[in-house]
């Protein structure tokens, strides 16, 4: 049976997607601004921390649409591939993104955490900003005490992220990633001279507006961004999620 | 032959990896300046015992050094777990137990095949999620980041994400069954006490196997000490597997100014076919 790469991607998201048939647990949150009718108030103001800066905190999924392609609202032109890169990214689409290390339970790495189609919990804590996704049951932590990244880090697929205020704006520098890294489905490359730039602003209580700037010198032939947004999930909680339980899809992966 | 067992442990291959150093400002210094482990427990703004920090498992103070490894007989197969380890909390919960736990008899027929089969379902061996008390005993570092309404812990182990709410909420009546279950807090005095029900069925407490089923309950009590120590203090009461509840005390130390590494279990996995029972 030749199998559509629709088909494939659909197989790739199902791999893992098991803990959607369960119940996420619903509770209400008291300090959720609220409408008459008892709805959250996505619209409401900004929450703030002590400091009088914006509160991220919450459990955010992004819009939906970018989990194949993260690159899929740029024009042509726009993501330069390095030659190889090229070569690489056409035959990961080619034979259907079979090698894709997420579908072997391995970590989706950074930035395409943030276009798989599952819920994360951001958290706001002395000195650092905490980030559990609930795909892979994987976490992030970006430093906020001032640090700097570090010259020569572990390579990680999370990465090593310090993040600063300009202004209202949250700004994540990140670095120190694998050299096989996979930033969507598709696979668009990433190498471990990768430099992530990501500006998170909370525009309202249930939106934030993110700009993710992939700057890449050994896969691209200049920096490029991406515009995505976050929507709150309110009253509710990230659930468990175990890729490797009684995982049997791996060996049915197909692709030319 | 103990492969499986073997194996489970050579899965923590990234132990060999560098915990990056980092060093924290705001941590108390003796005067070489190193951080002082003695000093107070921090608090935080309201008060309360900061139980943040990264963490490492280590044994009961007051535990004899284990004797040397025995020589093994010519012809006998060797003896290649060592003795300090199968009388680790880690490997047998019940270590200090003269009498063994409290088993039900079905739990015992239930631990008995596991040991036989040198625990080669050992969940942790498959790169499935450990149970609570694995992550509580294991040799990789824990990081705890306490907020005002949860308390994250991140296990370096695999893949382990725990939260512990403290925002009042109580625990649900009938939960979807979680490998790490459903767990709620509140402060006793300077104890975070932490109730946690939801648990899958069968779940293993250690190595060998001791089983945690659907009925179990663990409460936790939490206490900084001082600045480099805490101590839990569990309370098993699952009467589907032990006839009466059952305490054991966990110790951990500050691992100051470092940070946790990932761990990624899966990634070029070649073990889980090789695992053998007898």
């Amino acid at each position: 049976m030749k199998l559509s790469r629709r088909t494939v991607c659909a197989l790739l998201l199902l791999a893992p997607a098991a803990p959607l048939a369960a119940q996420w647990t619903d509770y209400p949150k008291p300090v959720i601004p609220r409408l008459p009718d008892g709805t959250p108030n996505l619209a409401a103001s900004v929450p703030k921390t002590p400091d009088g800066k914006p509160d991220l905190s919450g459990i955010w999924e992004t819009s939906p649409g970018y989990t194949g392609n993260i690159a899929r609202d740029l024009k042509n032109g726009e993501v330069q591939f390095q030659p190889w890169a090229e070569t690489l990214y056409k035959h990961r689409v080619e034979t259907m993104s079979r090698e894709d290390p997420q579908a072997r339970c391995v970590l989706s790495g950074v930035p395409r955490e943030n276009v798989v189609p599952y819920p994360f919990k951001i958290f706001n804590t002395n000195g650092e900003i905490v980030i559990l996704y609930e795909a892979l049951h994987s976490y992030r932590q970006i430093f906020m005490d001032g640090r700097p990244l570090p010259k020569n880090p572990n390579p990680t697929w999370m990465g090593y992220s310090v993040g600063h205020w300009d202004g209202d704006t949250l700004v994540v520098e990140s670095s120190g990633f694998v050299d096989n890294n996979w930033l969507d489905n598709n696979g668009h490359p990433g190498t471990e001279a990768l430099h992530l730039t990501e500006r998170f602003r909370r525009r309202d209580f249930g939106h934030i507006d993110a700009a993710i700037t992939v700057d890449d010198p050994k896969a691209y032939k200049k920096p490029w961004t991406v515009n995505l947004k976050f929507n709150l999930n309110p009253d509710t909680e990230l659930i468990e999620y175990v890729c490797d339980e009684n995982e049997k899809d791996v060996n049915h992966l197909v692709g030319k | 032959m103990r492969t499986a067992c073997i194996a489970g442990l050579m899965l923590s291959a990234t132990a060999l990896a560098q915990w990056p150093e980092y060093r924290n400002a705001k941590a108390p210094r003796t005067v070489e300046g190193k951080v002082d482990l003695s000093a107070p427990a921090p608090r935080t703004a309201g008060g309360r015992p900061d139980l943040s920090g990264v963490w490492e498992y280590m044994r009961p103070p007051g535990t004899p050094p284990p004797p040397p490894p025995a020589r093994a007989t010519p012809g006998a197969p060797a003896d290649i777990i060592p003795l300090a380890v199968r009388t680790s909390q880690f490997w047998n919960l019940g270590a200090s137990f003269k009498e063994g736990l409290p088993f039900t008899p079905r739990a015992a027929e239930l631990h008995r095949q596991r040991v036989a089969s040198n625990s080669q379902d050992n969940p942790d061996a498959h790169c499935l999620p450990l149970g609570l008390m694995q992550l509580h005993t294991h040799g990789q570092p824990r990081k705890m980041i306490q907020t005002p309404d949860v308390i994250v812990i991140i296990y370096e182990a695999n893949a382990g994400l725990r939260q512990i709410f403290t925002d009042g909420r109580p625990l649900p009546k009938d939960p979807q069954p979680w490998w790490f279950g459903y767990s709620a807090g509140k402060w006793d005095g300077d104890s975070m006490v932490v109730e946690t029900n939801g648990f899958r069925d069968l779940g293993w407490l250690d190595v060998e196997g001791s089983p945690l089923t659907e009925a179990g309950k663990l409460i936790e009590r939490f206490r900084r000490r001082d600045y480099g120590h805490l101590q839990i203090e569990v309370t098993i009461d699952d009467p589907k597997a032990y006839t009466r509840p059952w305490t054991v005390t966990v110790h951990q130390r500050l691992m100051p100014d470092t940070e946790l590494i990932e761990f990624v279990c899966q990634e070029n996995e070649k073990d889980a076919p090789h695992l053998k029972g007898q």
